[in-house]
């Protein structure tokens, strides 16, 4: 079983994973995006994305437009290569 | 997306990653709105100076430029203003399209900059056309849309047509070139995008 690698905990959850899977294909994204394409509550997907952000994955930033909180989305080195590591385990396991 | 965590199959996150990544991608985001904007501004500041130059023998013939390109300008600056607010995703094809975006104004910029020093604008014509080309070539490329590839490529041409002839033929191929590089590519990608 060892030529398994175990895969990342924090990218293994659907709500993670698909949020990196998102963020991965763009430059930046703005939350109510994230949430429009992965059909999650707004809780939900806040704290995934606090989970994502304390493991250094991605990088939020908060401002404000036109009086209304904008919260912005994107992926940092450490989530790219962690994202590269977790597909390649991932293929391990299907082979 | 389920609220639970449960444990999840290789067979899940590898469905998970194909949909996410392919939900991100985007078809044509641009709905034509510049190339058509720009292309009738030019086309008709051409058309305009051509009848006053050699139709009706006006001095102000160049007026329709002095009043289009301001107003173009203007209102660019306002919809891009409104396009940046409603946008809530940067894809890298956007990163890219306003660095070629910016390199052809600052070219378009020198070109302006050096036909209105020498005072010569049958020299300046061709140049803008070459400028033009490129622009359109790099986007139709990084769009996929080869109506606007096909209009850069016509654009070159014409430049280099325009090189051997006088100002009178040179505003016709201008006015040639924006209609076959920005208005019928322009058209055709607001059709794609409301077909999207």
């Amino acid at each position: 079983m060892s030529q398994f690698k175990d895969l990342d905990p924090i990218l293994h959850s659907q709500l993670r994973l698909a949020v990196m899977s998102l963020l991965i294909s763009v430059k930046d994204a703005e939350f109510s995006w994230l949430r429009e394409k992965t059909n999650a509550t707004a809780g939900n997907l806040s704290v995934q994305i606090n989970k994502l952000k304390e493991a250094g994955y991605i990088d939020v930033s908060k401002k404000f437009r036109d009086n209304y909180p904008l919260t912005t989305c994107t992926v940092t080195k450490k989530g790219a290569h962690a994202f590269d590591e977790y597909v390649k385990n991932l293929k391990q396991y299907l082979k | 997306m389920e609220h639970v965590e449960k444990e999840m199959t290789s067979e899940e996150s590898l469905r998970i990653i194909t949909e996410m990544i392919q939900t991100a991608k985007s078809g044509i985001k641009d709905n034509g709105f510049f190339y058509l904007l720009w292309g009738w501004l030019v086309f008709i500041a051409c058309v305009s100076q051509y009848f006053f130059l050699y139709v009706v023998y006006n001095q102000y013939n160049w007026l329709a430029w002095a009043i289009l390109m301001p107003l173009g300008g203007v209102v660019s600056t306002l919809y891009g203003i409104r396009l940046g607010r409603k946008e809530k995703v940067k894809t890298y094809l956007d990163q890219f399209m306003s660095y070629v975006l910016i390199a052809f104004l600052m070219s378009l910029f020198t070109v302006l900059f050096y036909t209105a020093r020498t005072n010569n604008p049958a020299l300046g014509y061709p140049l803008i056309m070459m400028v033009y080309g490129a622009w359109l070539f790099i986007s139709g490329g990084a769009l996929k849309f080869k109506p606007l590839v096909i209009g850069g490529c016509i654009n070159w041409v014409l430049a280099l047509i325009s090189m051997f002839l006088d100002f009178q033929w040179q505003l016709v191929m201008l006015a040639l070139a924006v209609l076959l590089g920005y208005i019928i590519p322009g058209h055709l990608l607001k059709a794609n995008h409301k077909e999207q």
